[in-house]
């Protein structure tokens, strides 16, 4: 069943270490609160600015270094497709409970179309949704690290087909949409409260102390959004996934990504007058 | 000659239409976005500088003045109004967690009311859940939240006035295919809600389901569809038209480009290392992490050259984008001179409680950032939707 395609965008060792140093780049820029030595940093709005920025140029560096393996024009006609597909799914979510409807298309994409046409949806799709809807700021580079991730890691996920793919992405997608909102979360803590409140970030405290504080808030503000958007996500890959994974396959075999390019001996004088 | 005759009788035509034209004898045109952005992250700077809630509440009264004056009818431009909810709900925020949460209440303060306390179990002793409210506690939250709520309506701003789709020209040419793709799914995204409509539509005729989730299947599948068949059409035009096109960028310089990038992403992993290890020595703190900023910004710019790029119709950059962006570079540096006033003015202190003065300066500041209101060259009356 499971017809192994192309994958739509070649990933070269060299993006593989790109990538790799780019995860470790996120995982400190979204847990600084909990890691940076007290003192580094002035205010609580400074870190959260320099980190927004790093990630903005980490996610600058992947890109460009995907595309430098080569986007054929297939590939980058049905990013943006999708993207626009995304873009347009995502008001639909928004605001009603947490519903999010982004990751169901993005974890699909992700797993057909390989890891590195999920890292580049998962940018694309945010950063065209929030161009329509006018919702461009500095939460941006960490909405799109954060769904790069998501579709990157669901082109990685083992093999498997049938019913238990659909189980396999379903629970991957509820389990991303937890981690998503946990981190986005993280992302906006240090400065989103008043530093006299006793759930919000205060520098230098022990870990575990400021472990307890973030727990604390993420369960008053986010947790029951979280529940909702793992849900949508859950029952919208079960009940939509395999059509739409037949959708997206039977495409991928139309589309014959990186097709190998032969140039057939020009025929000869003689056969041309014929 | 009969045509420099015609375009000379329409030109005459067009100041005899003064009515439609908002901003006297000017000539309609879009600002560059980039100009829009430098005053709004400017006076989000300056905004970041004061506590002071009359201030604040200048800075909306100006943000609110330059959107009305210069916003188009584009769709993005109709979002000014969900940041001033936004900012509403992060005042909120602040005002009720810093009330449920409550710490750092003073003997001194004057107290509201008081909550239920809850006890919190002792391995999760730092938390504190109900307790007295004072005054003092929420004002304070309600300021610092205004604070922040202004900011966020400056980036609002920024969003209603420039104008995205040009704004993509900025990208960097190492982000050509990452451009393409947007632009891609900015112009696809008001055909998907079509492609939608005539499905559902058909459903209909066919006494189909249109709502509930088993019409969703019926609906997705042929969407998508239509989307992925449209998407391949797209690639042979590209094809067609050139796209793939080789830069003047050779083998050597390539691999000038993956070394600068790699070069520069070790840079930033050591930066981030240094900030994380206490004993770390300094410099491989924020230095190694600018350094890395450079080799990568060095990358992204020779890496820019495997694509080359002729622009359709380029933006200028003239007297009003100056005067736009310096309107509000000048508001900026002025909050963060301390020229002429009393810094403590800014952050007006809630021990004792008295009503925040208006210093001079940073209000005449903030007015000069508003001038960009005017300074704008008016939009064209009529924006369509789907221009460019």
């Amino acid at each position: 069943m499971t017809s192994r395609v192309a994958t739509a965008i070649r990933l070269t060792p060299r993006v593989g270490i790109v990538m790799t140093m780019a995860a470790f780049l996120g995982l400190v820029a979204f847990f600084w609160p909990f890691v940076v030595a007290p003192g580094t940093f002035g205010s609580n709005y400074a870190p959260t600015l320099i980190f927004g920025v790093l990630l903005l140029l980490v996610l600058c560096v992947v890109l460009s270094e995907i595309a430098e393996g080569g986007i054929d024009s297939k590939a980058l006609a049905m990013l943006g497709v999708l993207s626009a597909v995304n873009a347009a799914l995502r008001p639909l979510g928004a605001g009603t409970a947490g519903i999010e409807t982004v990751f169901f298309i993005l974890v699909l994409a992700g797993r057909v179309y390989g890891p590195g046409f999920g890292f580049t949806l998962g940018c694309t799709s945010l950063f065209a949704s929030a161009l329509i809807t006018g919702g461009v700021g500095p939460w941006m580079p960490y909405q799109m690290f954060g769904c790069a991730f998501v579709g990157m890691l669901a082109g990685f996920l083992p093999r498997a087909s049938g019913r238990r793919e659909v189980l396999l992405l379903a629970v991957y997608g509820s389990l991303s949409g937890f981690l998503f909102g946990f981190l986005l979360n993280l992302s906006f803590w240090p400065f989103s409260l008043d530093p006299d409140s006793s759930i919000a970030y205060l520098p230098g405290l022990p870990f575990t102390e400021q472990w307890q504080r973030y727990i604390a808030f993420d369960l008053a503000t986010s947790l029951g959004w979280d529940t909702g958007r793992a849900v949508t996500n859950f029952v919208c890959v079960m009940l939509a996934g395999p059509a739409v994974l037949t959708t997206f396959r039977r495409a991928a075999r139309r589309a014959r990504f990186r097709a190998p390019v032969r140039f057939a001996a020009p025929p000869t004088a003689a056969s041309g007058r014929r | 000659m009969t045509a420099v005759a015609r375009t000379t009788v329409e030109a005459s035509a067009v100041p005899s239409a003064p009515s439609r034209d908002r901003g006297g004898r000017r000539l309609p045109r879009i600002l560059h976005p980039v100009a829009w952005w430098v005053w709004a992250l400017a006076l989000a700077t300056a905004v970041s500088r004061t506590n002071n809630p009359l201030l604040l509440f200048l800075v909306l009264a100006v943000l609110g003045y330059v959107v009305t004056a210069r916003r188009t009818e584009a769709p993005w431009a109709r979002g000014f109004k969900y940041y001033l909810y936004l900012a509403l709900t992060v005042v909120a925020i602040r005002v009720v967690f810093r009330a449920v949460f409550a710490t750092g209440t003073t003997p001194r303060d004057h107290f509201l009311f008081s909550l239920p306390h809850i006890p919190t179990p002792d391995w999760y002793a730092g938390i504190q859940i109900g307790g007295p409210v004072s005054l003092e506690a929420v004002l304070s939250a309600a300021t610092d939240g205004l604070r922040l709520a202004c900011m966020l309506c400056c980036i609002g701003a920024a969003n209603t006035l420039a104008n995205p789709k040009r704004a993509l020209r900025v990208l960097p040419g190492a982000l050509y295919e990452l451009g393409v793709a947007v632009t891609v799914a900015i112009s696809v995204a008001p055909q998907l809600v079509q492609s939608v409509q005539r499905v559902a539509r058909a459903r209909k005729l066919r006494a189909g389901r249109t709502q509930g989730l088993k019409a969703l299947r019926g609906i997705v599948v042929p969407v998508l569809e239509d989307a992925l068949e449209r998407s391949l059409r797209l690639a042979a035009a590209m094809d067609s038209r050139g796209y793939g096109r080789a830069g003047t960028a050779t083998r050597r310089s390539r691999r000038a480009t993956g070394a600068l990038m790699l070069l520069g992403m070790c840079g930033l992993c050591t930066g981030a290392y240094g900030l994380l290890d206490a004993t770390a020595p300094t410099f491989l703190g924020l230095p190694a992490m600018g350094l890395g900023t450079a080799l990568c910004v060095a990358g992204l710019r020779l890496g820019g050259r495997r694509i080359t790029r002729t622009t359709y119709r380029p933006d200028p950059w003239r007297l009003p984008e100056w005067a736009v962006a310096g309107s509000g570079v000048v508001s900026a540096v002025l909050l963060f001179s301390n020229l002429g006033y009393d810094p403590a003015q800014l952050n007006p202190t809630f021990y004792p409680l008295t009503w925040p003065d208006l210093p001079l300066v940073p209000t005449a500041a903030i007015l000069l950032a508003g001038t960009a209101g005017f300074l704008a060259p008016p939009p064209s009356p009529v924006q369509r939707a789907d221009a460019p």
